[in-house]
């Protein structure tokens, strides 16, 4: 089966800017990927350009169309919440369903108000009467109640606290996701997200730094702590990275020979935070 | 279609001045009409009650018309940034709606709509005021603002008014959306400096060109699309209470749709008009965010 999202030399200039610098990347059908950066690395403008927001260069395949060209009819496939506090302020919550359901062939309007009958929100309300944990709640009825293929979530927490971000990671995980279902999501967070994700994207300086599986991870990277004794023998296998805490070192691997390192102690998978920090700054070194 | 219907009672959520300004004049001049003295003219003949009501008619319509104007201007400054400016545009344009059908609805709205929104609004208030001073004078002048024929012939002037002005001021409806697309702030400056700077540095150089066929858009529209004897040349002959006013019998004679559907001015302006909007749809699909 062709991949969902096909990004050949994705190349996207503000100028002199280079936001995207030949970007290659493909999700699959049914995953959960996490496109992870620091801030300016080129996130938003890739998903900007996945969703046709953008003009760009290079290849890119959506569901099998072209973004830009095609966004109108891509929109019918795949929905997306780029922040959740930009539902206009006028709006009622009964206008925005009724509106929904008018436009969007793949709506299903009793999928949104039974999401919203769990929570307090009536149907009189304006946005600007909402708290930004209601407001998101909105949001997210409104698109988990469209049968999309794709559904692509830009910094969906931003700003929220932390119960309204829980509910809606649960939300989003329980009530949306099944097997024919992809996601797509950025986020600073890498914590909160990092059980979610089926697939990881890092993104640094508009390049594609890793693509790659969760279950890849496990087999790819190691990281092992060795005694400050022992460092100068670890850094002869070549770490990508190297932290210094509480006396030890910790280095870290990719493709390594497991056996000669099991001599210097336990063997870890890194978490995908400590996994994007030594990537991004192994990278810079 | 259906997209178009719902587009369109999208921009009257939002902008709920489309129709509230228009009913709150009228709801002003109703009251002027129950509380104000009221010194009409003593109309001697047939013929002067006749003229009278039609230039009742036209007065209200002409104070809608301005109004009007100034309104659609703003909204059409307004309707492609609004959502640029609080974000929501990310919202819009997550449903499978062309940024094609949404420039045009907001089009449709300024040009289509607004106009059918306030000229109702001065057919229901002329007909109320009416009746409230017919009421109050219980006369022939108050007899004298019923005049079916001349009502009539008052609501098709106002259509030929709304397709004329929808038609003519097309380039600069484009120009203003073209502005609200593409300014990230400061819309009412975008629009109005850079042509005044090029009128400025045009007449620099002596010439005069840019200047007049601005001033020939922004100000033409009743000689381009109204014979001489139109409303702004009504000819009051006499004083006080002895004032005769003479129309032509019939609206017709203010029309002259054959001169302005084939003028030239009036097909190169639309012609640009259709350009600058495009132009806005190619911003639009191109600018989201400020």
């Amino acid at each position: 089966m062709a991949p969902l999202i096909e990004a050949r030399d994705l190349t996207k200039k503000y100028g002199a800017h280079v936001a995207l610098d030949r970007a290659n990347l493909s999700v699959e059908a049914g995953r959960i990927v996490g496109l992870i950066g620091p801030n300016g690395a080129g996130k938003t403008t890739a998903l900007r350009a996945i969703l046709g927001l953008t003009s760009y260069e290079g290849e890119l395949k959506v569901l099998g169309r072209e973004p830009f060209r095609e966004r109108t009819a891509l929109m019918q496939d795949a929905c997306f919440i780029a922040d959740v506090a930009v539902l206009p302020s006028w709006l009622r919550v009964d206008q925005a369903i009724d509106f929904v359901a008018a436009v969007h062939p793949r709506f299903r309007r009793d999928r949104a108000t039974g999401f919203l009958a769990k929570t307090q929100i009536k149907g009189g309300r304006r946005m600007r009467e909402l708290s930004k944990g209601m407001k998101t709640q909105v949001h997210l009825a409104l698109t988990m109640a469209i049968d999309a293929k794709l559904f692509v979530l830009d910094e969906p927490t931003l700003g929220l606290d932390i119960l309204a971000r829980r509910a809606f990671y649960d939300a989003l995980v329980n009530d949306y996701m099944d097997e024919t279902r992809t996601i797509l999501i950025t986020t600073h967070q890498v914590e909160e997200v990092e059980n979610l994700l089926t697939d990881l994207i890092f993104i640094d300086r508009g390049r594609i730094v890793l693509d790659t599986s969760l279950e890849e991870v496990a087999t790819r990277f190691v990281t092992v702590a060795v005694a400050s004794d022992r460092i100068e023998a670890g850094r002869a296998e070549k770490p990508f990275y190297e932290r210094s805490i509480l006396g030890k070192s910790e280095l870290y691997f990719e493709n390594p020979d497991r056996e000669k390192l099991a001599v210097f102690g336990e063997l870890h998978t890194p978490t995908v935070a400590d996994l994007f920090v030594a990537k991004l700054s192994g990278g810079a070194a | 279609m259906n997209n178009q219907i719902w587009l369109i009672r999208r921009e009257f959520w939002e902008n709920r001045a489309i129709w509230s300004i228009p009913a709150i004049i009228g709801v002003l001049l109703i009251i002027a009409g129950l509380f104000s003295r009221v010194n009409l003219p003593t109309l001697s003949s047939a013929n002067d009650t006749h003229d009278f009501a039609a230039i009742f008619l036209v007065a209200i319509g002409m104070f809608f018309y301005l109004v009007m104007s100034v309104y659609a201007t703003w909204y059409l400054l307004d309707c492609l940034h609004a959502d640029r400016k609080d974000r929501s545009i990310l919202f819009w344009k997550s449903l499978p709606l062309s940024d094609t059908e949404t420039v045009l609805s907001k089009l449709i709205v300024a040009i289509v709509v607004i106009p059918a929104v306030y000229f109702v609004a001065a057919d229901v208030t002329a007909l109320i005021v009416a009746f409230v001073v017919s009421i109050r004078l219980r006369s022939l002048i108050g007899d004298a603002l019923w005049h079916p024929d001349v009502w009539l012939q008052i609501q098709v002037l106002w259509v030929y008014v709304i397709v004329t002005t929808a038609i003519w001021y097309l380039p600069i409806a484009g120009w203003l959306m073209l502005v609200s697309a593409w300014a990230k702030r400061a819309v009412i400056l975008w629009a109005t400096l850079p042509p005044l700077v090029l009128c400025i540095i045009e007449r620099y150089f002596g010439s005069h060109v840019l200047w007049n066929v601005l001033r020939e858009r922004l100000f033409g529209l009743p000689a381009a699309s109204l014979r001489a004897s139109g409303p702004h040349s009504w000819n009051v002959s006499g004083t006080g209470d002895d004032s005769t006013l003479h129309l032509p019998s019939s609206v017709w004679h203010f029309i002259n749709a054959g001169e302005f559907f084939t003028n030239p001015q009036t097909l190169i302006g639309a012609a640009v008009g259709v350009l600058l909007i495009i132009g806005a749809i190619q911003l639009r699909m191109r600018r989201s965010e400020i």
